[in-house]
């Protein structure tokens, strides 16, 4: 009898000890995301707070206490009746800088539109995969190849005339819900190295996105000032105006102050680590409506 | 005079001579030592360093009020970034409390490990590894742990 419980417990520690010695230490433990569920599948709960205008409304309330206001994912910032942040300006300068050089530049706008000077809604649908060039775009990117391919100017990748001219082609699918596929080929390849991405270790401070980005995470808690919040609806927001610092922030310059956190080597915009972060990342907002410009 | 000189000297010589880390001031390490996102750079290759279940040895001899300060200041130890400590303001709200860390009564040699890599006894720990990745010296470690020990 005595033996047979000793059998058991050396038994029970046979299967915890190879447990423990599998531990991945590069990689935060991972979640289950149905990638087909896109916003839908949320993981933090506080969906059903941010889900669309009147959920933003009546869930108001939970602003009042500031712990709380992390569960509202930053879209009560969306319903300010504030119709003149510089957001609106960015989108100007934006439209003003396409018209001047599709003036200049015959083709500029359908280099921009893939063959069509029709721009509205085209936002919604990236980042793509381009089938003529082979590569994944994103907006940001189809920005600065236009400018080099036909106005033999380059638009860079976080400078303020390719963060204006994106905010601007964002602006006119404004309200249009974000639909990108990511069930197959590139897309997908790109969607799962995004979420490796997320889920590795990097920096001095040994966290992941999902160190603070995930449930069980630091994810709606203190962080001294600061609560991060869900992953889920984030890019339909980006570029925004960003009014601590008066400028506006595209999506790649948020990834660089995250990592700049976690004292990890910031990539710079359009790195193809933050391509895939950005295709993972923007799944999860598919079927969230944009909202440009916005103001953060 | 010359006797000041050739103080100020020496400094200025160890300061550029030496090559252990400065013990008492977290030296700062470029991030390129620690993995990262990039497929093409170096330090997208480099694997997290691995947990160190680190000994104390000797005596603890640490400041308590140095340990206040590295605990509090947001380029040093950043503790209240997740933890509730003795006479910190605005603390993190993910870390357990520990402002009366010194009456549960824990040794000095688990303290110090714990800080220096949590990850031995919890894996997936969120806090950050402070003396494996060089967030703190070890001198640092010890005035830290110090000032947890006096907080009752
Ligand atoms: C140490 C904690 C921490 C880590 C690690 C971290 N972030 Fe963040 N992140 C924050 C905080 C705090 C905010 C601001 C609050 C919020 O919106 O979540 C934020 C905001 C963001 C936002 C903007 C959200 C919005 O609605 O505007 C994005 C996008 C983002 N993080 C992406 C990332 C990515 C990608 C990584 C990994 C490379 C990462 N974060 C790692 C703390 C962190
Ligand atoms: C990013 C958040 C974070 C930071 C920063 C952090 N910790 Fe922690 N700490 C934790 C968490 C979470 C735990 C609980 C152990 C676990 O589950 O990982 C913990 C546990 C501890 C414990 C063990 C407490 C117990 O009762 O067993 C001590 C001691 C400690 N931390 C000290 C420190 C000190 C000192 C610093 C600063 C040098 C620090 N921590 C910085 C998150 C953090």
């Amino acid at each position: 009898m005595k033996a047979r419980l000793f059998i058991a417990v050396t038994a029970l520690h046979a299967i915890v000890l190879p447990a423990v010695a599998e531990t991945n230490f590069n990689t935060h433990p991972r979640f289950e995301i149905n990638p087909e569920l896109g916003v839908a599948g949320d993981f933090s709960g506080t969906y059903k707070h941010w889900r669309d205008p009147s959920a933003v409304e009546q869930f108001a309330s939970v602003q009042t206490d500031s712990s709380n206001e992390w569960m509202m994912n930053g879209k009560n910032m969306d319903i300010v009746e504030d119709d003149f942040h510089p957001g609106h300006l960015a989108v100007d300068e934006g439209e003003k800088l396409v018209n001047l050089w599709e003036h200049r530049e015959p083709g500029f706008k359908a280099c921009l539109g893939s063959g069509s000077t029709d721009l509205e809604g085209i936002a919604a649908r990236y980042p793509l995969y381009d089938e003529k060039l082979g590569r994944v775009m994103t907006l940001a990117a189809r920005v600065e190849h236009c400018s080099k391919k036909v106005l033999w100017k380059n638009f860079k990748q976080g400078s303020p005339m390719n963060a204006n001219i994106t905010l601007y082609l964002k602006s006119l699918s404004n309200g249009q819900p974000i639909q990108i596929a990511v069930d197959s080929g590139p897309m997908k390849e790109a969607y799962l190295r995004g979420e490796t991405l997320f889920y590795k270790r990097v920096g001095q401070l040994n966290f992941a996105c999902a160190s603070c980005h995930t449930p069980g995470s630091i994810m709606g808690n203190r962080l001294r000032g600061e609560v991060p919040s869900t992953p889920f609806g984030d890019v339909s927001h980006y570029p925004t105006y960003r009014s601590p610092v008066g400028e506006v922030e595209v999506l790649h310059k948020r990834f660089m102050r995250c990592l700049k956190q976690m004292r990890a080597k910031p990539l710079k915009p359009g790195d193809p680590a933050y391509v895939d972060l950005e295709v993972f990342y923007t799944s999860m907002s598919n079927g969230y409506p944009i909202t440009a410009p916005s103001i953060r | 005079m010359k006797k000041i000189l050739i103080a100020a000297l020496a400094v200025t010589l160890s300061a550029c001579g030496t090559v252990q880390p400065v013990k008492n001031k977290s030296a700062s390490v470029s991030p390129m030592k620690f993995p990262c996102l990039s497929y093409s750079l170096a330090c997208g290759n480099i694997p997290v360093r691995k947990p160190v279940k680190k000994e104390l040895e000797g005596e603890l001899s640490g400041n308590i009020d140095e340990g206040r300060k590295i605990a509090f200041t947001k380029k040093r130890g950043n503790c209240l970034a997740c933890h509730r400590m003795k006479g910190g303001t605005q603390p993190g709200s993910r870390g357990p409390d520990l402002t009366a860390y010194g009456s549960l009564k824990r040794s000095d040699e688990e303290t110090y490990a714990l800080v220096y890599d949590m990850r031995w006894r919890v894996p997936d720990t969120l806090m950050p590894p402070m003396g494996t990745n060089q967030i703190l010296t070890e001198q640092e470690i010890r005035d830290v742990v110090a000032f947890l020990q006096s907080s009752k």
